[in-house]
């Protein structure tokens, strides 16, 4: 993978809906990703994921076995190359939203169209975030919601200004070339902005862990433990 | 299903076996009150068949017929009665206790579980005039306690029969809840299993159906719809406990979403008072429409719900042509006032107010602020 000039990215499928599995599985094949795993299971997809080695691993989160949580961590514990790219329902606000939190790179309807997909897939391999309308609502949102603790940490995070609005727009379906064009900014200026919002939270909910663990007098958080 | 009854006819049974030991221990201490000892214990001999047979009958609900509490209550008569015969006048003039002894309690007991208040204070009564009738008219005397069993018996009877029939109630309350409960967990596993294969299909149908364009593109739109329809009906009826007066926007809101309009909200609940809810779904709904009448069939709406913490804002944008600037002074001027009236006159009665901007190139946005603390305005 160190070769070839635009590397076929590597993806995991991780959807217990077998002709979810099967028709993403098909779509990127004929997209000249190499699909190496389609899996129904979350405890299956941590396990064999090291042995594959996957590069983007499409997961949707409603499981059979375990949350979507779990297989986020579990991933970022047993390959953390992998990037997660969560493909799922909509109307499962809070476990996409704790998934990103965990390190997950991105949120994409199911209702979307195959090249958006296709499109996500290849911006996660590339390590860009693909932040979709709905998952810029829900940072936003996360960020009011810490702002809005009567006890808030010392260290919680905010959003400039600037960030907010950049936000605001990626949730009313604005793109980044939009978003750049009405800001007079350019557009890797506006990715940095979304960019940095999802790295404040993910950040945070590190941060949020360690204290959870140093508090409880644990060597490492249970999986599903939130404080 | 065991009938709620089950106990009570139980402990009437015990009941009845206990009085038949107290009877033959009654019996046989005092034979000096009986003229015919004999005879008493032959009378005894029938009440025992009887409880056996009447026990084995009330044991099955089938078997509690109207024939059944007659003959139960007759012979259980027929037995008080036979006193005047056995005991000495003596013994009857004393108020000694009938033949029966307590025995005589059990039809009042078994009229009462089965038919309630009225039914046992009816058997109660016959059993009671029974006692009395021992006395004067057959050969005894009336005493100052010669109707304390009697009533005694009344309220006794009268008594269980109000609890029978508080159990029975308790019971069908029980098992009212019991099917609400069953009924809710039913529906949240159909949600489950909804979730699962139906809204999986449809979704993909709607992006199957976008890739082949055409009469496939309009299959899958009507997909979508049906998709976002269904999914705001299973996940809607199970949300967390608001407060008196207030409402989601977020889940109002999120009932307008369809395949062209997304909506987009915050995790967790955003509430407002009814009203206010009510007043910027209504203004949505407006600048929904608007979007509609002036940008197509198919353009496509985004609706953001962001919660600041002292106000709401909800965006709403399109990805039209946009607006030409004075265009909405003219409508006005024209007298035209849908936009003004149905979303700015709405918010401003809210004590917030509405935006509408426009730049080429990025559709026409609404923005509607209603605070949270804003001073109570008549209606």
């Amino acid at each position: 993978m160190t070769e070839a000039a635009p590397p076929a990215p590597r993806v995991m499928v991780v959807d217990d809906h077998p002709m979810w599995r099967d028709s993403v599985s098909r779509d990127l094949g004929e997209a000249g990703c190499h699909v190496v795993a389609a899996v129904g299971e979350g405890a299956q997809a941590v396990r064999i994921a090291p042995s594959v080695r996957p590069d983007v691993v499409v997961l949707d989160l409603q499981l059979p076995d375990i949350s979507g949580l779990e297989v986020t961590r579990g991933l970022q514990a047993s390959c953390p190359d992998a990037r997660v790219l969560i493909l799922s329902a909509s109307g499962e606000h809070r476990d996409v939203l704790d998934s990103v939190k965990a390190g997950a790179t991105g949120y994409i309807l199911k209702s979307a169209s195959r090249s958006e997909f296709l499109d996500a897939v290849r911006r996660t391999a590339a390590g860009d975030p693909v932040f979709s309308p709905g998952l810029a609502g829900l940072v936003l949102g996360e960020f009011r919601r810490l702002a809005a603790d009567p006890d808030p940490a010392p260290d919680i995070p905010r959003l400039t200004d600037r960030e907010a609005e950049v936000l605001r727009m990626v949730g009313t379906g604005m793109t980044y070339k939009q978003i750049a064009e009405r800001l007079v900014l350019s557009h890797r200026t506006v990715q940095n902005h979304v960019q940095n919002t999802l790295h404040k939270l993910q950040l945070h909910n590190r941060v949020d862990l360690v204290r959870y663990a140093i508090e409880h007098g644990l060597d490492s958080p249970a999986p599903g433990s939130r404080p | 299903m065991s009938s709620p009854q089950a106990p009570l006819w139980r402990s009437i049974a015990v009941f009845r076996f206990a009085s038949l030991a107290y009877t033959a221990v009654l019996l046989g201490l005092r034979p000096q009150y009986y003229e015919r000892w004999g005879w008493a214990w032959a009378v005894f001999a029938l009440m025992v068949a009887w409880t056996a047979v009447s026990t084995a009958g009330y044991a099955v609900p089938a078997r509690r017929t109207p024939v059944l509490f007659g003959a139960d209550l007759a012979l259980t008569a027929a037995a008080v009665l036979s006193t005047s015969v056995l005991q000495t006048p003596q013994a009857l003039q004393l108020g000694v206790m009938p033949v029966t002894a307590t025995w005589l309690a059990g039809p009042a007991l078994t009229w009462a579980v089965a038919g309630g208040v009225r039914w046992g204070a009816a058997a109660a009564i016959v059993l009671g005039g029974c006692t009395v009738l021992l006395r004067e008219p057959l050969g005894g005397k009336y005493q100052n306690t010669t109707l304390d069993g009697p009533v005694i018996l009344l309220m006794a009877a009268m008594l269980v029969g109000y609890v029978a029939r508080l159990t029975t109630r308790a019971e069908q309350a029980m098992q009212r809840a019991a099917e609400l409960e069953a009924a809710s967990r039913e529906r949240e596993r159909l949600a489950r299993r909804i979730h699962d294969s139906v809204l999986q299909v449809l979704a993909m149908v709607q992006r199957r159906g976008a890739e082949a364009g055409g009469e496939a593109a309009e299959i899958g739109r009507l997909a979508g719809q049906q998709e976002a329809a269904l999914r705001t009906l299973i996940s809607g009826d199970g949300a967390a406990a608001v407060p008196a007066g207030e409402r989601d926007l977020s889940g109002v809101l999120t009932g307008e979403a369809s395949d062209l309009v997304s909506v987009i909200t915050p995790a967790d609940p955003v509430l407002l008072d009814q009203h206010a809810v009510a007043e910027t779904t209504a203004a949505v709904r407006a600048a929904i429409d608007n979007v509609r009448q002036h940008c197509g069939a198919t353009a496509k709406a985004w609706v953001l719900v962001d919660d600041e913490g002292g106000a709401v804002s909800v965006t709403i944008r399109d990805d039209g042509p946009g607006i030409r600037p004075g265009r909405l002074d003219e409508a006005a001027a024209e007298g035209r006032l849908g936009v003004s009236q149905s979303i700015t006159g709405r918010m401003r009665d809210l004590g917030g107010g509405a935006d509408i901007a426009s730049t080429p190139g990025s559709g026409t946005e609404v923005r509607l602020r209603v605070p949270r603390d804003r001073p109570k305005v008549s209606p």
